[in-house]
């Protein structure tokens, strides 16, 4: 007999079954040996049960005392869904690892606008050029070609006559400094 | 978190923060790489050193705007990074070198060193594509020059 057909009979016993699966359940019992012997032990069990089972009973009526089992069951939830009552040292605690995060992006974004984006030069630094002499026998000319993009120095000896115009041909757009 | 343990961890914080400010900078900054070319201007066609090898036409002609010699070569060439303010030797022949000194601004402090004494300095704003030139005159009707060019951007 399969676990189905246990519980068949329990429920026949205990008189759950429509009327016609309880006709055939009384037949089939009623023709087998072993379904027999386990109603036999199930109602001996019933039998102990029914005398000895405690009964205990509601104070109140049964509807007001499942109304107190819930407001019991919704009362955590709404404790729950209350905000906690924190000091300020214990919120400050929790903003500052995010606050930290925020204001270290923040500032290497100033910093790193501030090492990419290259402030414009303005003209006169730009060609701001100094130039020194560390030798006492060699003199310079230094000029700038716009026009070649280039910085010369024309470097020669003091003691020997120059003649810089032979040298370097002449330029419209060079300055001498 | 025990008042302890917090301190001591914003301490840390703050100590961090104040080590990437300090260094950010330094960091952040790119070395300078630049090239030196030793070049011998004459009017010969060709160069009584087999080794030296004609400039490449682009600077031919430039140099042949500014400077009254037909033909160039190249004597030797030296690349090398400059760090951020930081300096560093071209060495382009056994009496010349060339000292370049990284500066803030961008700016840069290139030192002309003849056999081994400072012989000019000149303090500049290297501007994109911009070359330096030291030149002077050589034997027989000849000149030398330095060229200095950034090659990559800062």
């Amino acid at each position: 007999m399969n676990v189905e057909q246990q519980l068949k009979l329990q429920a026949w016993l205990d008189g759950e079954l429509s009327e016609s699966e309880a006709r055939q359940v009384a037949a089939f019992v009623q023709e087998d040996r072993e379904a027999q012997a386990i109603i036999g032990e199930l109602r001996l069990t019933k039998s102990f049960l029914a005398g000895n089972e405690p009964e205990a009973t509601l104070p109140e009526s049964g509807d007001f005392y499942w109304s107190k089992i819930r407001r019991e069951i919704e009362q955590p939830e709404k404790a729950a869904a209350k905000p906690p009552g924190v000091s300020w040292a214990f919120a400050w605690r929790r903003l500052i690892a995010p606050l930290s995060g925020v204001a270290l992006i923040a500032f290497l974004s100033i910093l790193s606008l501030n090492v990419f984006h290259q402030q414009p030069v303005d003209d006169s630094a730009r060609y701001l050029v100094e130039v020194e002499n560390l030798s006492d026998d060699i003199g310079s000319i230094s000029y700038r070609s716009q026009s070649e993009n280039m910085f010369v120095v024309y470097l020669y000896k003091k003691d020997q006559e120059t003649d810089s115009e032979s040298h370097i041909e002449p330029i419209d757009d060079t300055f001498f400094q | 978190m025990s008042q302890r343990l917090f301190a001591r961890m914003a301490a840390r914080c703050f100590l961090a923060l104040l080590l990437l400010v300090g260094t950010a900078d330094e960091t952040l900054a790119a070395n300078l790489k630049l090239e030196a070319k030793l070049i011998w201007g004459t009017d010969d066609d060709k160069s009584p050193n087999p080794a030296h090898k004609e400039v490449d036409v682009a600077t031919r002609d430039k140099l042949r705007k500014v400077f009254k010699w037909k033909n160039y070569f190249v004597v030797n060439r030296s690349v090398k990074e400059v760090p951020s303010r930081a300096s560093n030797n071209f060495n382009l022949s056994e009496e010349c070198t060339i000292q370049i000194k990284e500066l803030e601004g961008p700016r840069i402090e290139v030192k002309l060193i003849g056999k081994g004494k400072e012989v000019h300095k000149t303090t500049l704003t290297i501007n994109k594509g911009e070359s330096v030139v030291y030149s002077g005159d050589d034997k027989n009707q000849s000149a030398w020059f330095v060229i200095i060019t950034e090659l990559s951007e800062k």
